[in-house]
């Protein structure tokens, strides 16, 4: 009996392209943030110009850390038994949903992903509270997976609820 | 001949033509008041119209509804045959609804106040085991109540959900029965302090607004003037809200009286389902399958705990979410007679009573951070606004607020807790809103372990067990991380191990 036996990481980890998607994300995110800065600023009197250095700042800070961050903390592994995943860079959230209990199984690329060549891998169960999602994966290996825990899924019994 | 002990059940109303029947003659007097719901705005459209244009034409507009409802009346039939629940309804729009009997699970009868009054009931046949891909549930809107109770025990019998004899009520077992002691409780829940805030705040602005000068009533001309004598004003403001007090006190146990009176919770043998009907003017019924049951959760929210009240909620698998206010059990009642329903409902009162495992220090710990942090800012703000505002009554809220969360504090700390007993995945936390949740463990599904940064530096955890029903988890609070994954180990076996490591 492990007594001092605590869940450990994923093995895996997502495609190092998955960083460059998340770098373009911010990057554009924070233009927009940018520019809707300075059409306040430029709109309103009271909200200096000056206020668009440290949003700027703050934008380059939160591109240069965070991609970087959550490409260290995105994992995933998949067993015979379990899908495993674990997300988030401030709040680290770890997943398991049995094999028994997935129901669906989708395969997912948004406009960014399809440039890097990434797709998002989502196992949903009967809970509200338990889609398991790999994010950042290499969009060949997403579709491999998707067949492996579709066929997985299937093989054991039950109607997943 | 001696008649048997349960009544006799009354004859089906004759059969219109191969076994279809009709609705109750009495709904030709509701089925208008439905229709006009429906017709209400062209009613009122011709209504104005002919007010404008002169004559009484418009008053013909009042028929609509009346020849709707005589409408939807003569072609609605029902008829249970050929084991099938059948139901027709529409000239217009035909509608034709039917169920296999053998996959009818529920069937609750409800009855509006006009139901009531009329002697109808609306019977409601549900099919499935719940859930979003269910059919939509089959309603017979308007039979008599007793030949609505033999239906339903008739459609129960013959789907196989009940072994009672024919023409015999099945048996059943009451885990909660209402009774007028409950009444006290009915203030000390969130909805009668959110309408004593709206009723001060009302008043206050009232007050304001209008100036109010009492010496305008007679006999009060040589009264002081309440500005200038304060302990007029005092008098005022206390008897103000003295009275308030007893309006929120008088409105929430009337409010109460009418939801929840003639509570019975039951449990119908052999096997299931577990049948809530409750309300004083409109009687509503819901069912839940054992099957659907996956745990009940004990709310004590601080001011129902401070009385010796509590109250109960199921968590159903299946239910959508806009049914979340029908997952409540047993509204606010004795917290021994709450214990013993959950303990009745999840078959052992074990999971209910038993004594959880603390969570450490560094959980407390959290505790105290987290409410002083908050109450710190909160007191320091308010300082600031009082110097910067000059209103200096501000500071004994102010200063006030480190005490209560010191409080909040303490009492968070010991609700912590969690337990695995037998069958079941216990866990508790909160003050405001202290709640115990009983799940079952073959319920749990799998696992979220949610760390903020804080909480990985304390190597505490949320661990989540995520269930079908619900919220969608039960949530474990602040817990070591060995003690998480020893907890996930020993609920689920099989499923966490291989993610272990030793620390």
């Amino acid at each position: 009996m492990a007594d001092s036996a605590v869940m450990r990481d994923p093995a895996e980890r997502v495609s190092p392209r998955a960083r460059l998607r998340w770098l373009v994300g911010a990057l554009g995110g924070g233009a927009a943030l940018l520019v809707a800065t300075a059409l306040l600023a430029g709109w309103r009197a009271e909200v200096p110009w000056w206020v668009l250095l440290p949003v700027a700042v703050a934008v380059a800070g939160y591109a240069a850390v965070v991609p970087q961050w959550r490409y260290l903390v995105h994992r995933w592994e998949i067993t015979d038994t379990a899908l495993y995943t674990q997300t988030g860079w401030w709040t680290r959230e770890r997943r398991i949903a049995p094999m028994s209990r997935i129901q669906t199984v989708d395969y997912n690329e948004d406009a960014l992903d399809r440039i890097f060549g990434l797709a998002t891998v989502t196992a949903t169960t009967a809970s509200s509270a338990g889609p398991v999602r790999i994010v950042g994966l290499d969009a060949g290996l997403a579709r491999r997976l998707t067949e492996e825990l579709t066929r997985k899924a299937d093989a054991v019994e039950g109607d997943a609820t | 001949m001696s008649g048997p002990s349960a009544p006799p059940v009354e004859p089906a109303p004759a059969p219109t033509g191969s076994g279809w029947q009709r609705l109750d003659p009495r709904m030709l007097a509701l089925l208008p008041l439905q229709e006009l719901k429906r017709w209400i705005g062209v009613v009122i459209g011709l209504l104005v119209a002919g007010s404008v244009t002169g004559g009484t034409w418009q008053l013909y507009a009042l028929l609509i509804p009346v020849v709707a409802g005589t409408v939807d009346y003569a072609t609605t039939r029902y008829r249970v045959a050929d084991e099938r629940v059948e139901l027709r309804r529409g000239l217009i729009n035909r509608r034709h609804l039917s169920a296999r009997l053998e996959r009818v699970r529920t069937v609750d009868l409800t009855a509006p106040l006009l139901h009531r009054i009329l002697g109808l009931s609306t019977v409601r046949i549900g099919t499935g085991s719940g859930g979003a891909t269910d059919d939509a549930p089959l309603d017979l809107d308007g039979l008599p109540t007793d030949r609505a109770r033999s239906l339903r025990d008739e459609l129960l019998r013959r789907a196989g959900e009940s072994t009672a004899e024919p023409g015999e009520p099945p048996p059943e077992r009451v885990a909660a029965r209402f009774h007028p002691g409950w009444l006290r409780y009915a203030p000390f829940t969130a909805g009668g302090l959110a309408i004593l805030g709206v009723l001060w705040g009302g008043l206050w602005q009232v007050g304001e607004a209008v100036g109010i000068d009492l010496r305008v009533l007679p006999g009060l001309k040589r009264l002081p003037d309440p500005a200038e004598t304060p302990w007029l004003l005092a008098t005022l403001v206390l008897a103000t809200l003295v009275l308030g007090v007893l309006a929120v006190v008088v409105l929430s146990v009337l409010a109460y009286a009418a939801a929840y009176g003639q509570l019975v919770l039951r449990y119908v043998e052999p096997r299931g389902p577990w049948r809530l009907r409750r309300g004083l003017l409109t009687t509503r019924e819901t069912s839940i399958d054992v099957d659907r049951l996956a745990g009940v959760t004990v709310g004590e929210p601080l001011l129902l705990r401070a009385v010796g009240g509590a109250r109960l909620s199921a968590i159903v698998t299946g239910m959508r979410r806009d049914d979340a206010g029908a997952s409540l059990l047993v509204p606010p009642a004795p917290a021994a007679e709450v214990a013993h329903a959950a303990g009745e409902m999840v078959g052992t009162a074990d999971p209910v009573v038993a004594p959880l495992r603390p969570h450490g220090p560094q959980a407390v710990r959290r505790r105290w951070t987290r409410a002083l942090g908050v109450a710190a800012v909160l007191a320091l703000a308010g300082v600031a606004a009082a110097a910067v505002l000059d209103a200096w009554w501000l500071l004994l809220p102010a200063l006030l607020v480190l005490p209560a969360a010191a409080g909040l504090a303490l009492d968070r700390s010991r609700a912590l807790g969690h337990a695995l007993t037998g069958r079941f995945l216990v866990a508790r936390s909160g003050s405001l809103l202290r709640a115990r949740d009983v799940l079952a463990r073959e319920h749990v599904i799998g696992w979220n372990s949610r760390a903020t940064w804080f909480q990985r530096r304390a190597g505490l955890t949320t661990l989540q067990a995520t269930t079908a029903g619900g919220h969608g988890y039960v949530e474990v609070l602040d817990v070591p991380e060995a003690e998480a994954a020893a907890l996930a180990t020993a609920a689920v076996p099989g499923l966490m191990e291989q993610f272990l490591q030793r620390r």
